[in-house]
């Protein structure tokens, strides 16, 4: 289905002209596809992350000690 | 160097159905944008908002309104108020920084994730989402359930209702049309703005509330459990991979970021309002000494028609039965967002069923289970809901994290990385809310020790 189909005739150009002419190259689903470039953790980012984790699985089990006084 | 610039050199031109409808919606917003009228910058500001408002409501959801009405019906407004205001600052503080790197990257928050920390970080991050999402989506059904019981309505049916709006809602098959049917239901939640008048409030104690704090309420475990609460009420996981992919299918860009912000705050502000609202419609409920620590959504409902009246407590009713469909819709598509980001798959509201499968079912299917074990008889259903929210306060901190480091990657950012004093704010937010989980677990674990620190 063309554009114009689509949407009537209220745009007057075709599907790739409309796209090119609204989208930035990189909206296009196509685009997407591309990877973007990995980039490394430094150490005291791997730090607070780490920090985190601990404290979410730690925090996790409170959670569950709770719901199980809490239910009993 | 941006490095999305460097992605912009493309051999070909694949031109999708996805990217049909999104130019249109796009050329829709470059006409109202080369007018210069007064009125056409109303009609951009209707274009562009959406996702912010969307977000905002629809975490004003089922446990969220369950638990503001157990603040007003257990503490009465004074302290809470003036909290419940502060916290959807922090929201708003966090909610910007995803729509300005969706506008910025044109990537969902779990893709960006994945490929700029890796698959080790990003499974991290996708097993904490998951499982917030699927435990929340189940208390929205509760709150279905609930609200639509005050009106008679069996549980199957209710949940089977929800199930066909759910369906209808993504059968439109385009993003512009979805948000703006789910807009259309989210803004039923501001049905407990009059829900709050007819209790006939008094302006005077709300007003010396919102500025003195007061009164404080004795803090011990149950209180610590309502702050967390009313946090999780506000700010969660969900929100910053719904609003960023939103964002992203919307086909918003660095040029539209001033309307995102404006759509962010003014999301924010009217979920306040109803938020609000919520507190001080049950705060009677105190004031009579009732006592609310095991109501459901429906039995707030049925405990404040003598004071409101059956139209009253039918709104409220309502109101609850919106936050949890509008947030079923909403946290069911974050699911199959990240999800589409994550598998490489097709991951857009504007895809036809036939090139959206995987999208699609995951959302079903994900709703269809979570309506499941709502049927499942004698589920603690009102310990899940607020439990729900204490493990989204819980989560949040690492999913803070990766935001922002995001944020401020000037490589994927570009020139709107996030200033030194956005990130002064993000990280208060971030200490604030392991400073309440660090409270929380001592509660737990150590009650002793808390109420010493408490009772000093």
């Amino acid at each position: 289905m063309t554009a114009k189909q689509k949407f009537g005739d209220s745009t007057g150009l075709s599907d790739e002209d409309l796209v090119l002419s609204t989208l930035e190259p990189d909206q296009l689903a196509e685009a997407k596809k591309q990877r973007i470039p990995r980039r490394s953790l430094r150490r005291g980012e791997l730090l607070v992350l780490w920090f985190l984790r601990v404290y979410l699985l730690f925090m996790c089990a409170v959670v569950v000690y709770q719901a199980w006084t809490g239910t009993h | 160097m941006n490095l999305l610039n460097g992605l912009k050199t493309l051999r070909h031109v694949v031109i999708t159905h996805e990217d049909i409808d999104r130019a249109h919606d796009r050329a829709r917003v470059q006409a109202a944008r080369l007018r210069r009228s007064f009125l056409s910058r109303f009609r951009l500001l209707w274009l562009l908002v959406g996702p912010g408002i969307l977000v905002m409501l629809g975490e004003n959801d089922g446990p969220s309104m369950l638990s503001y009405a157990a603040t007003g019906a257990r503490f009465g407004i004074g302290f809470f108020l003036p909290f419940i205001v502060l916290t959807f600052v922090m929201a708003i503080v966090v909610q910007e920084m995803t729509m300005r790197l969706g506008a910025a990257t044109h990537r969902g928050h779990a893709e960006l994730i994945f490929e700029r920390f890796g698959p080790f970080w990003g499974w991290f991050s996708m097993i904490d989402l998951g499982i917030g999402n699927f435990l929340t989506l189940i208390t929205e059904f509760i709150a279905i359930r609930a609200g639509l019981g005050f009106f008679g309505v069996p549980p199957w049916a209710a949940v089977l209702l929800a199930l066909a709006l759910l369906y209808t809602a993504l059968m439109t098959h385009r993003y512009w049309t979805w948000e703006r049917i789910t807009l259309a239901i989210a803004a039923i939640n501001l049905v407990f703005i009059p829900v709050a008048l007819l209790t006939h409030p008094d302006w005077h104690s709300i007003s010396n509330a919102l500025t003195t704090w007061k009164p404080v309420p004795r803090m011990d475990q149950n209180t610590l459990l309502i702050v967390l609460a009313d946090i999780g009420a506000t700010v969660t996981p969900w929100m910053l991979f719904f609003q960023q992919s939103a964002t992203v299918d919307k086909g918003m860009t660095k040029r539209d970021v001033g309307f995102g912000r404006v759509d962010t705050v003014l999301g924010a502000g009217l979920a306040a309002a109803a938020a609000l609202a919520t507190v001080v419609a049950t705060a009677p409920l105190f004031a009579s000494h009732m006592s609310a620590e095991h109501f459901q959504a429906a039995e707030f409902a049925q405990a404040l028609r003598p004071l409101i009246g059956r139209l009253g407590a039918s709104l409220f009713a309502v109101g609850i039965v919106e936050a949890g469909m509008v947030a079923c819709v909403t946290i069911s598509i974050s699911s199959a967002y990240a999800f589409g980001e994550v598998a490489a798959r097709p991951h857009s509201l504007n895809l036809p069923v036939r090139q959206g499968k995987a999208f699609y079912s995951v959302v079903f299917l994900l709703a269809v289970l979570a309506a499941v074990i709502v049927l499942i008889p004698g589920l603690p259903l009102v310990y899940v809901v607020l439990i729900v929210n204490v493990i989204a306060v819980l989560a949040m901190p690492p999913a803070l994290v990766f935001l922002f480091m995001l944020a401020n990657d000037r490589e994927l950012m570009g020139d709107i990385a996030t200033p030194a004093w956005a990130n002064v704010l993000a990280s208060a937010v971030v200490v604030f809310l392991v400073g309440a989980g660090v409270l929380f677990g001592i509660s737990v674990i150590a009650p002793r020790v808390f109420a010493a620190w408490a009772g000093g």
